[in-house]
């Protein structure tokens, strides 16, 4: 394989005026993000960064943190991009999964941090925006050489992010993303798209999930232009495509559903540069489908895939009319198996776990190799999601095994939420739950059993959750439920909860 | 009262500072993503918990509640 850091370099030796990258009205040309990228190298090398180490950031879209991806590809640390939304807590035990010697992160998390306690790093902490005590200021880097440093021993086996992810126990599983992964996924899909240095691939979705890295990384190793929402609207969205003339993006299904309401306004811009759009995450409805094809005038591609493997399927939809409602095929890289609960291969057309085994695959879960081979089948990956092949290798997503609420895109675990909320001392039992939406394809709803004697409102229960939840687990519809239904065994079925709400509370 | 505007700027800037040309009173906070749909319960309830007053739901359907200036005249008047 080739190196990450090396292919962007060659690309800013061959186009070095060139607009590298566009984010929230600022644009570098290859020249300029490379010396950014140098500097930063410098900046982390001469304050002890080493290689290998693990570098924390609650990180934000900017171009700041693209130039952080290909300076740690360049000296082979890695990074543990996290949500800054996350309370501090969770932000500290998620560092400690990862082994985080090293923090870069904005005056306001350094500020909050010191609220609880402040927070002990082993190595150094720089200061994004501002001035902060006990931080090296970013600006710093300004006094850095604009020489590229070369650290000979980076092979691309080494790790470079490491992506955070809930499971049912609650506790952090770190996916092990390595160069050679990132490299491989972005070629991956480079191939399968057409994806050239002419074009301009638009990043939309938050920079510590993979899909944005992959989408920065694509066009920066071959010479193309990234374009890089700081943040999403369906405005900001639609203007951007249209003033920065993108070409190709890959979008979280519920923000395309966001952009088809807009798109039936009279004052959206005509948009004509997009080749070609992939829509991700969820099944898009089918006439949002249609009226992004209709409205956008580009080639309309969904895929199929989780953190683990990357993706997994691809359909084109004007290539294959009569598989609206597939997932689409394996990639290129990919083979995928459908088993039955005892391990058996299910027959076609048959609903059984998806497994897949890819080049694509993680490197497993930083720290719990126990966990990962659990994870695992015959050399296969088990996704937790239920579906089945057609005759013709089309795969249909027909729901998900493991416990999982995926809104606007990102993955909220019930056991977390849960968690949280039985800490109330008022409540007896609770369960969290998808709800159906429109704008965001699910939301999070909590079902409470108060305990006998005790009174509990809603407020408390908000109040709760927003001290120790971050944004998107936040429990967007509360039902209080005289008994929450259960089966013969005692468990919950959460399969029964949005019929029973519908039918119990008022406000479902 | 300082303290309102203080700390709604400094929430609805957390992650993403906004920049010198625009008027941060007149700023539409949603619409412009700096707390996206999925902040937004958070933010309230975190407002309202720091201030220790509760927004009725005529306040929260109204437009203006997005925007900052017209937030921070609004916390400002309920906690006076």
């Amino acid at each position: 394989m080739r190196r990450l850091s090396d292919m962007f370099y060659e690309s800013a030796a061959n186009y070095p005026d060139k607009k590298a990258i566009w984010c929230d009205g600022k644009t570098n040309t290859y020249q300029e993000l490379s010396e950014l990228v140098s500097r930063y190298s410098n900046l982390l090398l001469h304050n002890g960064v080493q290689y290998r180490d693990h570098i924390g950031i609650p990180m934000t879209n900017s171009i700041k943190s693209v130039a952080l991806i290909f300076a740690a590809a360049n000296l082979g640390v890695a990074l543990v991009p996290i949500n800054p939304t996350l309370p501090v807590s969770a932000i500290k035990t998620a560092f400690k999964a990862g082994d985080v010697k090293h923090l870069i992160a904005r005056k306001a998390f350094y500020e909050e941090c010191e609220k609880s306690g402040g927070i002990d790093m082993d190595g150094i902490c720089i200061c994004l925006d501002d001035e902060c005590p006990g931080t090296i200021p970013f600006s710093d880097i300004q006094k850095e050489s604009v020489e590229r440093p070369i650290i000979g021993r980076v092979t691309g086996d080494e790790t470079l992010i490491l992506t955070m992810t809930s499971g049912s126990t609650g506790l952090p599983k770190p996916i092990d993303l390595t160069q050679k992964n990132k490299y491989l996924r972005a070629m991956a899909h480079i191939r399968m798209y057409n994806i050239t240095k002419d074009d301009s691939v638009l990043a939309a979705t938050p920079l510590y999930h993979s899909l944005a890295e992959r989408l920065v990384i694509m066009p920066l190793i071959i010479g193309g232009t990234s374009v890089l929402l700081p943040r999403f609207t369906p405005h900001i969205w639609l203007n951007c495509v249209k003033e920065q003339n993108v070409t190709f993006t890959i979008a979280v299904s519920s923000q395309l559903a966001q952009i088809v309401d807009l798109l039936s306004s009279p004052f959206v811009p005509e948009i004509d540069s997009l080749k070609c759009i992939v829509s991700s995450s969820a099944l898009l409805e089918p006439y949002v489908r249609k009226e992004l094809i209709n409205k956008l005038h580009c080639n309309f591609h969904e895929m199929y895939g989780t953190s683990e493997t990357s993706t997994v399927t691809d359909i084109n939809f004007k290539e294959a009319i009569n598989k609206q409602k597939s997932v689409g095929r394996c990639f290129p890289e990919v083979e995928i198996r459908i088993l039955r609960d005892n391990g058996e291969i299910a027959d076609t057309d048959e609903i059984g776990e998806i497994v897949c085994k890819s080049t694509l695959v993680c490197n497993g879960y930083y720290g719990l190799p126990d966990a990962f081979n659990n994870a695992m089948a015959d050399g296969y990956f088990k996704t937790g999601d239920m579906g089945y092949l057609d005759e013709d290798g089309y795969l249909y997503f027909s729901g998900r095994k493991k416990e999982l609420i995926i809104t606007g895109g990102i993955n909220v675990y019930p056991n977390d939420v849960e968690k949280c909320v039985l800490e109330i001392p008022e409540v007896s039992e609770c369960a969290v739950f998808a709800y159906p939406d429109e704008r965001l394809s699910e939301v999070v709803a909590l079902a409470v059993e108060i305990k006998q004697g005790k009174t509990l409102r809603k407020r408390m229960v908000q109040v709760q959750c927003a001290r120790n939840l971050a944004d998107f687990q936040q429990p967007h519809k509360i039902f209080f439920v005289d008994k929450l239904p259960k089966n013969s065994m005692g468990k919950i079925m959460k399969t029964k909860l949005m019929e029973y709400v519908r039918l119990q509370c008022e406000n479902a | 009262m300082a303290k309102v505007e203080e700390f709604i700027l400094k929430y609805i800037q957390k992650n993403y500072t906004v920049s010198e040309d625009t008027n941060v009173y007149t700023l539409n906070y949603i619409e412009q993503g700096y707390i996206d749909s999925l902040g937004l319960v958070k933010f309230i309830i975190e407002l309202e918990d720091e201030f220790g007053f509760e927004f009725s739901d005529d306040e929260l359907n109204s437009p203006s509640i997005k925007i900052v200036g017209e937030l921070i005249k609004l916390v400002e008047r309920k906690i006076a």
